[in-house]
């Protein structure tokens, strides 16, 4: 018997029966407290040459009272909490699942599987990524269930109750292993290489036979997650109309509405994405993760659906930075003039394709560095391995890149004697420099950038 | 003991992505007090996008900041954007709402002109005033003509715009092309201390001298350089999500996964690059991701130049430093001549 049922068992009771200690209490609210709101506006936000004025943000004072309402802070009418079990495996095949004895919970109002989803895929580019799988485990942060229950306490303990039994695959862990031609497959019969970029310009061999010296480095980077404050977070209504609003922390709300138009088969026109303050994306909230599921839940119930990620499920179940894999190798004049360079960059793009694409395109343009090198050729590769996928996290591979090309830089600095900054204003870009992709650039401001920084640093020239 | 050090690592960075579109579009609504609303389809993740944008669509309209309503992120109601991604707010949302500025404007021209007995070519929009161009004397508010061109000439100020960065697809087999519009530039320079007993890094200072193209709020534009420094400082020294040999996640909170907190951030300066794009709004670009690309780059060259090692594989952690000092000095050891 579940919760709503019980209900309407109680209504029909003898009235004398006492209340209980829950239903004589008040709803909990918050003490009401009057805040200092200051009328003063600061001045900037006054004037009327707009552009350049140091103007205050109008959300900061809500977020500094603490009144912004992000999505933990709303609740509606009736609206139940769902949770997510997750693989805890990071490469198999589901053989069961039973969800019959958290069904059975008191206070558990629905479960849902991934094959009670209409369309049971998403993604930006690919679509690779399942709402909750149904049939192989990709990665151990995987869902294979959800619950929808009036606490989310009783949610949590319903995931327990939830069996399900896998047949264990091997899994690919290293993205250089996962290359080979005889690794597992992520995603078989594919190959683990599900996306390739090449830039090529001039000829790096004729450049590195001009050069006086070759420097040969492998670099490397780990995956990093975004940890924002506020985790993903969204609630989902489908009304009685058949119409879906969902409220949710997605930087992308076009996109969103599209992916949540896929899976579930809806008309777009009976879509409602309402993005809230978002408590930090830095890349990490663009794209839908549960808001699928949860408005399958709240379609089985009738009620809206709350879905917060925990702590650990920022880590293990959302979108994280690419590990790259760098080979740099480099041809200079003796005078520290950069003649060639050629890049080789193996991205772990994890269990699914993500924002990978975008992220190997970013990654291969940008690898040789803001200078003018005649001869370039960058290849890059991303792949699937059995791990949390990699997708859009702030800099897109440049920082892993820049890692690379300026640890070489200095390392070709100190090789030829010459100082740090000189060697950087030698080959950064003019304006009007071809990029490695033969775009001629405009406002090019590298060497102003380079001189400001050093004179704020006092950097004293030494080689 | 503590071995002092500074790097130095510069950068380049697109603004907005490669796909064959990423679209903006914007509506202005003049209000009949002078004021206005703006609608877009980005969503505000904590950056200040839509405080950035209201100062756009106010100095198009010749306003106030306060004098503008930012409205975003309802599919229902607010117009498609590409979204808070790629650098690509103040960019390309930006220009969106620059032209759907100057559309709501034309409308208020057209009804101000017979009021001040001009050309609607001579009139500019200035201090919360429609002008003529060179006779500021003669000029009517903002908000007189708003109503006028709703309430008597049923013309309501209302402006739609949208924008799309020029790009030229790539050569699949070169990848030769205009992938982007344009592009950022910027330096960090940062000083550390390495102490050699135990591999510890403390950074101590961070120049930052970030080209923005216009920086539209030059407040916000420092509060993004300094955001993106410790995303660096993490990503230089600290931050790894590790994994067992079954694949499963060994750290997944904030315990085991170490992150930069306020007393690991080092003095940051910042300094703004002057610099103007022609197809930017007022000459802006953007500034968001570029703050996190050269921080880490710059810490491990100031670590080679403290004690003289290389780390290739980030983070550097200490056991990390460490080892390659041990390395080091056992090499240099060998050298020495029986």
């Amino acid at each position: 018997m579940n919760e709503h049922s019980r209900v309407l068992e109680r209504d029909k009771l003898d009235i004398a029966e006492p209340l209980s200690d829950v239903e004589l209490r008040l709803p909990a609210v918050l003490p009401r407290e009057s805040y200092p709101i200051e009328t003063l506006t600061p001045d900037a936000r006054q004037q009327t040459r707009a552009v350049g004025q140091r103007v205050t943000r109008p959300d900061g004072r809500l977020h500094g009272l603490g009144q912004t309402k992000y999505i933990d802070d709303l609740s509606f009418p009736g609206m139940l909490y769902a949770r997510i079990k997750r693989a805890g495996i990071a490469s198999a095949r589901i053989k069961r699942i039973d969800t019959s004895a958290a069904e059975a919970m008191p206070g558990v109002m629905a479960v849902l599987t991934g094959k009670e989803i209409p369309v049971n895929s998403f993604g930006p580019s690919f679509q690779d990524q399942p709402v909750l799988v149904d049939d192989l485990v990709f990665h151990a942060g995987d869902g294979v269930a959800a619950v929808a229950a009036v606490t989310e306490q009783i949610a949590n303990e319903a995931l327990e109750k939830i069996v399900v039994e896998y047949e264990p695959l091997p899994a690919v862990l290293d993205p250089v292993a996962a290359m080979r031609e005889d690794s597992p497959k992520v995603h078989a019969p594919n190959s683990n290489i599900y996306a390739t970029k090449t830039i090529r310009k001039g000829d790096v061999e004729k450049g590195f036979a001009e050069s006086d010296y070759i420097f040969e480095d492998r670099f490397s980077t780990q995956m990093i997650e975004h940890v924002s404050l506020e985790p993903h977070a969204a609630i989902a209504d489908w009304d009685a109309n058949g119409r879906l609003t969902i409220w949710a922390t997605i930087g992308r709300i076009t996109l969103a509405r599209a992916d949540i138009a896929r899976t579930l088969k809806l008309p777009m026109s009976r879509i409602r994405i309402i993005g809230t303050i978002v408590g930090g994306n830095f890349g990490g909230k663009n794209e839908i993760s549960q808001e699928p599921a949860l408005a399958l839940l709240s379609k089985k119930t009738g009620r809206p659906v709350k879905g917060v990620f925990t702590r650990g499920e920022e880590f293990t179940s959302t979108t994280t930075r690419h590990p790259i894999i760098m080979d740099y190798k480099t041809g200079v004049t003796n005078k520290g003039r950069i003649l060639a360079r050629q890049i080789r960059l193996v991205l772990d793009g994890g269990a699914y394709c993500s924002w990978s694409e975008t992220t190997l395109g970013k990654a291969c343009i940008l690898a040789p560095g803001p200078y003018k090198i005649d001869n370039v050729l960058s290849e890059a590769f991303v792949v699937y391995t059995n791990k949390t996928m990699t997708g859009a996290m702030r800099g897109f591979g440049a920082p892993q890149v820049c890692f690379a090309y300026e640890s070489q830089m200095d390392d070709i600095a100190k090789k030829l004697g010459i100082d740090p900054l000189e060697i950087r204003l030698l080959n950064a870009f003019d304006e009007g420099s071809p990029s490695p992709t033969g775009q001629v650039l405009h406002s090019v401001v590298i060497k102003e950038s380079l001189r400001k920084a050093a004179d704020r640093f006092d950097w004293e020239p030494r080689s | 003991m503590k071995r002092r050090g500074r790097g130095i690592a510069c950068m380049w960075y697109p603004i907005g992505f490669t796909v064959s579109a990423n679209p903006s579009a914007a509506t202005v609504k003049m209000n009949e007090d002078g004021t206005a609303t703006v609608l877009t389809g980005t969503v505000e993740t904590g950056q200040g996008s839509l405080t950035v944008l209201g100062q756009i669509a106010a100095e198009a309209l010749g306003i106030a900041t306060d004098d503008v309503h930012v409205v975003s992120a309802d599919t229902d109601t607010t117009p498609m954007d590409t979204g808070a991604i790629a650098s690509r707010t103040t960019y390309v949302t930006g220009n969106a709402i620059f032209l759907a500025a100057e559309a709501a404007k034309a409308i208020l021209f057209e009804a101000a002109a017979p009021m001040l007995g001009v050309k609607v070519s001579q009139l500019e929009a200035k201090d919360r005033k429609i002008q003529v161009k060179n006779y500021p004397q003669r000029n009517v508010s903002i908000g007189e003509v708003a109503l006028r061109a709703q309430a008597v000439l049923g013309t309501p100020a209302i402006g739609s715009a949208s924008w799309n960065p020029p790009t030229v697809a790539l050569d699949p087999e070169t990848g030769q092309g205009k992938p982007f519009a344009t592009y950022v530039y910027a330096t960090q320079i940062a000083e550390v201390d390495v102490d050699d007993e135990t591999g510890e890094v403390e950074v101590l200072r961070i120049a930052a001298a970030h080209d923005c193209g216009t920086a539209i709020n030059p407040m916000l534009v420092e509060g993004q350089v300094e955001g993106g420094i410790s995303m660096g400082v993490g990503m230089a020294l600290q931050e790894e999500m590790l994994f067992d040999a079954n694949g499963r996640h060994i750290n997944p909170n904030l315990t085991n996964y170490i992150m930069p907190t306020s007393l690991d951030m080092p003095e940051i300066t910042v300094d703004i690059v002057q610099g103007f794009d022609p197809t930017g709004p007022f000459g802006a670009k953007g500034v968001g991701e570029p703050t996190a690309v050269p921080t880490s780059a710059a810490i491990l060259n100031a670590i080679h130049d403290a004690v003289g090692v290389r780390v290739y594989s980030l983070p550097a952690t200490s056991e990390k430093v460490l080892t390659a000092i041990k390395a080091k000095r056992a090499a240099e050891q060998k050298q020495i001549p029986a």
